[in-house]
């Protein structure tokens, strides 16, 4: 569903929403893209990756850091992301294009999601959660 | 000031047990009036949060560049007994042995004049920065094993520097106790073509003019002079140590349970400091940490290169001194109810500030103490401080690390326009070279709290000795 930013002196917060768990996951994703590179388009790159966990914010963190993972380690700016979720099991299938310094060099560098107030919350008719990424 | 926290002392603040949950000691910080304004009340809870850990010794203390982060608060420092205590990487941060070097040059002012622009851009070529900058050194898997061990030696030894440069580190710039067993491949992945980079966020490299000597029996002592182009880096661990902070991290979380500690923030992640989970997470930071100071090694050698070749200098004359670590956990020996005790020290965006005489500090500088760097924030003042007694009393031997933010980053990027902010301190006589604008807004002067008054307050706690100020001519950052 959506995903804003709100105030943080040291690090970035976002407040990110989705009408399922699987949506929630998803516009995370989006929403560390959105803060390390900007705008992102689906040019063809996909990767695929599984993960299990003991809970669902665990499972969110092991989530983001394998996204921050890999396009550390191969430039890819990803912009959709096609997960299962099944209890704290995820499977997740990224896609985006290669990083461009002419137009991903407007963001911030994330080095980690941190655990510190982050909860999944059921709201009237979504789900919730705070990150805090650390830039 | 909040309600609930007791002044106890001119700039000294208590946070009484009780002020969250489980609390096993009181906490402590140093705060002028006009910087107590300023102070989040989060960045209190998180100060509390930190006494109720295990084996946590007399104080959560912070500094007064104190503010809200995640598990420790940002400017946190604390003690923990090793036997009964715990270590945390939510202690020591995501970018392990982020850190700070000052070189100064035989050059003045006055020999840049004309030509600045250029060295900026030279420097912004020589150095990778930014996100996806990919170094031009190559690394083995086996060579990394050994940056992780040696730290600044081996870049010394592949030729990165001079030995003289490593007794001017703290832990002459390689900790011991680093275990690259304890690293994972996903963490060599990223760090082996980072090697050499700056990265980005508050990461800079910055020329400097040193405009006022304080303390001239110091400043003599750490080789600094009135007039005298200085340049400072400031980066850390790069991807490499970020994973070992996120996979460690993980680790102790799921060991919670065996441990049977209870948090009141998962951040806090911990385990006993003899563990094997303990353990692994100290050879691991410490793997990083090193890494972090051959980076350093790596990045100031690039700049003397440039120095060197635009000005005609001797490489030689360029002359390291310090470089100090803002995010790390260490086993240090230190006076507990009046006796010496090894204790596990973390400071998370705090710097050792050993005084005359303490251990692990360069000979030459025995007698005034360790010089301790303060960066400032991008057109603002930098500064060399000295270490002192009182620190190794009050602070297990800590001070600040920089200016602390009082502006969050969305609301810099509202009120700052990047481009604008680059012309005006161009104006000011300030070049900077960023990879891109919006990169600049987020770290205006005027979002951080005024470098001086931070350093005002721990001079006057007594926590550090004023030495020098430098300020900025020209920083490239990522």
């Amino acid at each position: 569903m959506s995903f804003e930013e709100l105030d943080h002196t040291a690090d970035v917060l976002m407040r990110v929403r989705g009408a399922t768990i699987t949506e929630l996951f998803a516009d995370a994703g989006r929403a560390m893209f959105h803060v390390m590179y900007g705008p992102c388009e689906d040019r063809g790159v996909e990767r695929r990756f599984s993960l299990e966990a003991e809970d669902l914010e665990s499972l969110l963190i092991d989530y983001l850091s394998e996204l921050l993972f890999i396009t550390d380690v191969e430039n890819i700016v990803f912009c959709t992301f096609d997960l299962d979720i099944q209890g704290t099991r995820l499977s997740a299938t990224a896609r985006g294009e290669p990083f461009d310094p002419a137009r991903h060099s407007a963001g911030a560098l994330i080095k980690g999601i941190s655990y510190f107030g982050l909860e999944i919350v059921k709201e009237e008719e979504a789900y919730a959660v705070d990150i805090i990424f650390d830039i | 000031m909040l309600e609930g926290i007791n002044k106890i002392g001119d700039l000294e603040w208590e946070v009484p047990i009780g002020y969250v949950a489980n609390m096993r000691v009181p906490g402590r910080f140093f705060l002028s009036r006009a910087l107590a304004e300023t102070l989040e009340e989060g960045a209190v809870r998180q100060l509390a949060n930190v006494a109720t850990l295990p084996g946590i010794v007399k104080h959560s203390l912070a500094m007064p560049d104190i503010h809200w982060g995640y598990g420790f608060p940002i400017g946190g420092v604390a003690a923990f007994d090793m036997t009964e205590g715990v270590i945390s990487p939510g202690g020591v941060g995501f970018d392990i042995n982020c850190g700070v070097r000052l070189i100064t040059t035989p050059l003045s002012e006055a020999d840049l004049a004309g030509r600045k622009r250029d060295l900026i851009e030279r420097l912004f070529a020589a150095v990778p920065t930014g996100v996806g900058a990919k170094s031009t050194l190559r690394v083995s898997n086996r060579e990394l094993s050994e940056v992780m061990v040696n730290g600044a030696r081996w870049a010394v030894e592949r030729g990165f520097g001079t030995g003289a440069d490593l007794a001017r580190c703290e832990e002459e710039g390689a900790m011991p106790g680093a275990d690259p067993d304890a690293v994972s491949a996903k963490a060599r992945q990223r760090g082996a073509p980072q090697l050499g980079t700056l990265g980005a966020g508050n990461h800079f490299l910055e020329i400097q003019v040193v405009k006022e000597i304080v303390d001239p029996e110091a400043a003599r002592v750490f080789g600094i002079v009135e007039g005298q182009v200085c340049f400072m880096v400031h980066c850390g661990s790069r991807g490499l140590g970020h994973q070992v902070a996120t996979d460690h991290l993980r680790i102790l979380e799921s060991a919670l349970g065996k441990y049977r500690i209870q948090l009141p923030d998962r951040q806090l992640a911990c385990a006993p400091v003899d563990s094997p989970e303990g353990r692994a997470y100290y050879g691991g930071m410490a793997s990083a940490a090193n890494y972090a100071w051959a980076n350093r090694q790596v990045i100031m050698h690039e700049a003397r290169k440039v120095f060197a070749e635009m000005y005609g200098i001797d490489y030689d004359e360029m002359r390291l001194v310090y470089d100090v670590a803002h995010n790390v956990a260490k086993f240090e020996r230190h006076d507990v109810d009046g006796a010496q005790a090894e204790v596990c020290v973390h400071r998370k965006g705090a710097t050792r500030a050993f005084g005359p005489g303490a251990p692990g500090i360069p000979h030459a500088y025995a007698a005034v103490g360790q010089p301790v760097l303060i960066p400032g924030s991008m057109g603002t003042s930098s500064y060399l401080l000295h270490g002192t007694t009182t620190a190794m009393q009050k602070t297990w031997g800590s001070t600040c690390h920089g200016a602390g933010r009082v502006l969050s980053r969305s609301k810099a990027k509202k009120e700052v326009r990047g481009k604008e902010l680059r012309l005006q301190l161009a104006e000011e006589g300030i070049l900077v070279r960023a990879s891109h604008d919006s990169v600049l807004a987020e770290e205006a002067p005027e979002v951080y709290k005024p470098s001086h008054e931070v350093v005002r307050v721990v001079h006057e706690a007594g926590l550090s000795g004023i030495v020098a100020r430098l300020n900025p001519l020209g920083v490239i950052k990522g």
